[in-house]
């Protein structure tokens, strides 16, 4: 077999321009191979479509400034793509094609990528070990035993097992960062705004952000150059235009970076601080300026997600109810139709959370609970302003843990929220915020979450390139 | 009269004339087949987002104003999360915390008796489907789903059936004249709802929602329906609930269709999808100087052209035919009024068409007019001629002459039916130039048997008299 899909992007962009090798070649190897490794990473396979568009291109001439063209991308099943399968990894949704595409899903149709498949998922995006997809939960590749993290789990499997080079997932409380730092690869959730959510299946709509999962630092900054554009059909898409590769390769010296005392707190495992701290002094000794920094309310973000996001979820779940499409269970009155249809269709991480939610949002607790949040959400906004005032980045570990066994959430659903304690505060905020790899501990990866303020992505690029080449880690999942 | 008060307040929906819906691209048409004026948005798939229709905005921003409301600069939607097949999203965007406008008022005239009817506020929302209930089923039309609407609700203010007569038929005036709404409540554009109580305290009563009442007399009968029902029930020493109920024009009454619950909960939260919007004052003041003219400066206009107050209200009423009304600078407008409301009116009634629909050109209504003033023609003649008036592409002296009503345009024919009549009783000729007035009598009578009743008696006679007097 051959195993194009392994090399850096120039070199098989390089490949295509010289008519060394076809589109055909390059999309045939990811389906040899997501065949080859039983991880399941899809949902959904469009093996004929992504065959036949790979016929289409190859017919054409490569053109020489699109590095993207011709190369396989995997999307998560979250993401409409136009007659493709969008279950959103639950039963409500296993037989509901999509009569549209996303408007990152054109982009990326427009820049002459090919569409893979549908990556697995938590339900709903409801999750952080891809566990509660109603399907067979996917596999770490570095580690049968392991969760592969999630929500986006399968994107991000595809990307560490090499299926394809490029996968797209969603974050609303790290949902893109947990899963990269678990399998070693790099995970951009951009700020809020850069990348139309249209066709995005809301799960917490002030929150969900899409965004790139790659094996480095400059094919994440590629692919967020194709997908971060403003669309009016999405009133909360910014009007931004920047190639977010510009500062890469630039020195660090002299740059910035805080380092919130709670990210170095005892709520993060030893060995995976030891990590860490590495990384700091590497950069200390690169010229680095750094220093510990407290945050107001930081230590909140877990409390209001559950209120923000269930709140919100428990209302854009509200649609699934069997009139219009997705699973319809008939039955006499109105009412049965509604209970049975979301009965049997919601997993029950889902039901859980949408009852949580609903409760939330009833009467006097809006006050209480979600308007309470809402405004300390804000004050948690403003005090990571602060800091950025006076500093160009925040660093921390993505998350406190390395990736651990399967099984073990199941009984305890708070523990799933607190994998996610140091990513979601750029959800809250609205910030950006990417995960690289950082080191191994045990076997497993572990990364490093650079966040910064809002639209500084190039800069966040620029610090993770840095630290990527100093560390030169060479990651390669073991167990293909 | 009873020693009961009531107290009333109205909520009334109204949809705007936007070309698009409220929150996506689909058209806002009535009366399309089912079904074809919707999208992926209207339609709650996965994955969509609202965008905003500022066309809508800026209509509510009309709206606002001639109710003489506050006009809220930053305002958000709200989620009203409740379960329904007409509700495609099973929440509806709607404000509820941030309504545009409030603390208006529409003052109506009660027989020379001015009074402000206060508006509590007036927001913005999206409409759901239409549900079509057949036999066992319930069919689902999304022509109408985000369709914008502006809910305006007044202050339970409001003491007689009478004042809410005025009240909604000046609010549906104020409406239709600043271009914000049709407000045909027969297409439901235009929907009332009543809320009634009446107590004999100071204490309010029980608060009784009537819903959907089809017209403004029948929002007039069910508030009186309502309180003598409800005075009936108390004096029986029963105890009323809070309850919605529907009017049923043919008998007379409300009917129950559900006590309400206690607190209905909708688990309002501020829509995520929609950013706050600014209106700037700059906005505001350009929306506004965009409204049209208010109908009480055509009013004031209708009756110091002496057109009854009866006559000037029905114009007011019937938009269609006081815009038409706008197009004319000089002409008679009380002849043009009661051509309009009367033989035209019938016409388009009998019809179904607006006025714009017909062949009625200005031109042609401007000689019409001109005709009957000089009583070229009658009224008799109009009621003949006016199906080809309204439908055919030709002039008035052609229709005239098709319909052989000829000689009232040409005073050369009717001089040649006088020339004739003279010649042939030169006597009587004779007896008028000899002092004889009754002789004038004998003449006209031979001039419209000549012309077999045909020509104008007023050129006739004129013209009669005019060549007899070039005789003397």
């Amino acid at each position: 077999m051959n195993n194009y899909l392994d090399l850096d992007i120039k070199s098989i962009h390089e490949l295509l321009v010289n008519k060394k090798i076809k589109v055909s070649d390059l999309v045939s190897e990811a389906f040899q191979k997501i065949d080859d490794n039983k991880l399941n990473a899809f949902i959904t396979l469009d093996i004929e479509g992504a065959k036949k568009r790979a016929l289409e291109l190859d017919e054409m001439e490569v053109p020489k400034e699109n590095l993207l063209f011709g190369i396989p991308i995997a999307i998560k099943d979250n993401i409409m793509v136009k007659d493709l399968r969008c279950t959103c990894a639950s039963h409500i949704l296993e037989n509901f094609i999509s009569i549209y595409d996303a408007s990152v899903v054109e982009l990326i149709k427009d820049a002459g990528m090919i569409i893979i498949g549908k990556t697995n998922m938590d339900e709903f995006a409801m999750g952080s070990t891809s566990e509660t997809s109603y399907f067979k939960a996917p596999i770490n590749p570095w580690n049968k035993n392991k969760v592969p993290g999630g929500s986006s789990g399968g994107s991000a499997v595809s990307v560490a097992a090499g299926f394809t080079p490029f996968s797209l997932g969603s974050d609303t409380g790290g949902s893109i960062r947990q899963p990269a730092s678990f399998n070693g690869i790099v995970g951009m959730k951009p700020t809020y705004g850069r990348v139309s959510r249209f066709g995005l299946v809301a799960f917490a709509s002030s929150l969900d952000q899409i965004g790139p999962m790659t094996r480095n630092v400059y094919e994440n900054a590629l692919l967020l150059n194709i997908i971060a554009k403003h669309d009016p059909k999405d009133l909360t898409s910014f009007e931004t235009k920047e190639d977010f590769t510009r500062l890469i390769g630039q020195d660090i010296k002299g740059m910035k970076i805080a380092v919130p005392n709670y990210f170095v707190s005892s709520v993060v495992d030893d060995d995976v601080l030891e990590v860490f701290n590495k990384v700091i002094a590497m950069l200390k000794e690169k010229g680095a300026i750094i220093d510990y920094v407290d945050v107001n309310h930081i230590d909140k973000a877990a409390t209001l997600y559950q209120i923000i996001a269930m709140g919100e979820a428990s209302s854009n779940l509200a649609r699934f109810d069997g009139i219009r499409y997705g699973l319809s269970l008939k039955e006499d009155t109105l009412e049965d139709l509604y209970k049975k249809t979301r009965t049997v269709g919601f997993g029950t991480e889902v039901k859980r959370r949408i009852m949580v939610g609903s409760y939330i949002l009833s009467g006097e607790n809006a006050k209480i609970y979600y308007n309470k949040a809402l405004q300390i959400r804000d004050d948690l906004k403003k005090s990571f302003e602060h800091i950025y005032e006076n500093y160009d980045l925040i660093l921390g570990p993505t998350s406190s843990r390395v990736a651990y066994d399967v099984n073990i959430n199941h009984d305890d659903p708070l523990r799933s929220f607190m994998d996610d304690i140091l990513v979601m505060h750029a959800n809250m905020g609205g910030f950006p915020s990417m995960s690289v790899p950082m080191g191994m501990i045990s076997g497993l990866p572990i990364g490093i979450q650079i966040m910064g303020p809002a639209f500084s992505e190039a800069r966040i690029y620029q610090l993770g390139s840095f630290i990527e080449k100093e560390l030169n880690l060479n990651l390669k999942a073991r167990e293909l | 009269m009873s020693n009961y008060q009531k107290t009333i307040g109205i909520e009334v929906h109204v949809e705007l004339k936007t070309k698009e819906k409220l929150f996506s691209p689909s058209s806002n048409l009535y009366g399309n087949l089912a079904n074809t004026n919707c999208n992926i948005i209207d339609l709650g798939y996965p994955g969509t987002l609202p965008t905003l229709n500022h066309e809508a905005v800026d209509l509510a921003i009309r709206a606002a104003t001639v109710l003489n409301c506050k006009i809220r600069t930053k305002m958000h939607f709200d989620r009203k999360n409740y379960f329904y097949p007409d509700n495609p999203k099973n929440f509806q965007i709607t404000e509820e915390r941030t309504p545009i406008g409030y603390d208006g008022y529409v003052e109506i005239d009660d027989d020379g008796e001015k009074k402000k009817i206060e508006i509590l506020e007036m927001h913005i929302e999206e409409d759901t489907c239409k549900s079509i209930h057949s036999k066992e089923r319930t069919l689902l039309d999304f022509n109408r789903a985000g369709v914008p609407l502006v809910e305006i609700v007044t202050k339970p203010c409001i003491k007689t059936s009478r004042e809410a007569v005025l009240y909604l038929e000046k609010l549906r005036e104020l409406l239709l004249y600043a271009g914000v709404s049709d407000c045909k409540i027969e297409e439901g554009s235009m929907r009332c709802d009543a809320n009634i109580s009446i107590s004999n305290t100071k204490e309010l009563g029980t608060k009784i929602e009537v819903k959907n009442i089809g017209s403004i007399t029948n929002v007039g009968l069910a508030i009186d329906y309502e309180a003598l029902r409800q005075e009936e029930l108390i004096s029986k020493g029963e105890k009323l609930k809070e309850e919605t109920r529907r009017y049923d024009a043919k008998l007379n009454k409300t009917i129950l269709m559900r006590v309400k619950e206690t607190g209905n909960d909708y688990r309002y939260f501020p829509e995520p999808d929609i950013p706050y919007v600014i209106l700037t004052p700059e906005h505001i003041k350009k929306v506004q100087s965009e409204i049209p003219v208010l109908p009480s400066i055509r009013r004031d206009k209708y009756l110091k052209a002496g057109i009854s107050l009866l006559n000037s209200n029905k114009l007011i009423a019937n938009k269609d035919l006081s815009d038409y009304l706008e197009e004319f600078e000089n002409i008679n407008l009380k002849t043009a009024s009661n051509l309009l409301l009367g033989d035209i009116s019938a016409y388009l009634n009998k019809n179904n068409k607006s006025i714009f629909e017909t062949k009625l050109t200005t031109h042609k209504f401007e000689d019409l007019v001109k005709k009957l003033d000089e009583k070229v023609i009658s009224n008799k003649n109009f009621k003949d001629i006016i199906n080809d008036v309204m439908e055919k592409d030709i002039d008035i002296d052609t229709i005239m002459k098709d319909k052989g009503i000829l000689n009232l345009v040409d005073d050369n024919q009717v001089l040649e039916i006088i020339n004739k009549v003279i010649a042939e009783n030169e006597k009587v000729v004779g007896d008028y130039l000899g002092g004889n007035e009754r002789s004038l009598k004998f003449l006209m009578g031979q001039v419209m048997k000549e012309s077999h009743g045909s020509v104008n008696p007023k050129i006739a006679n004129d013209l009669l008299i005019k060549t007899l007097d070039a005789k003397k």
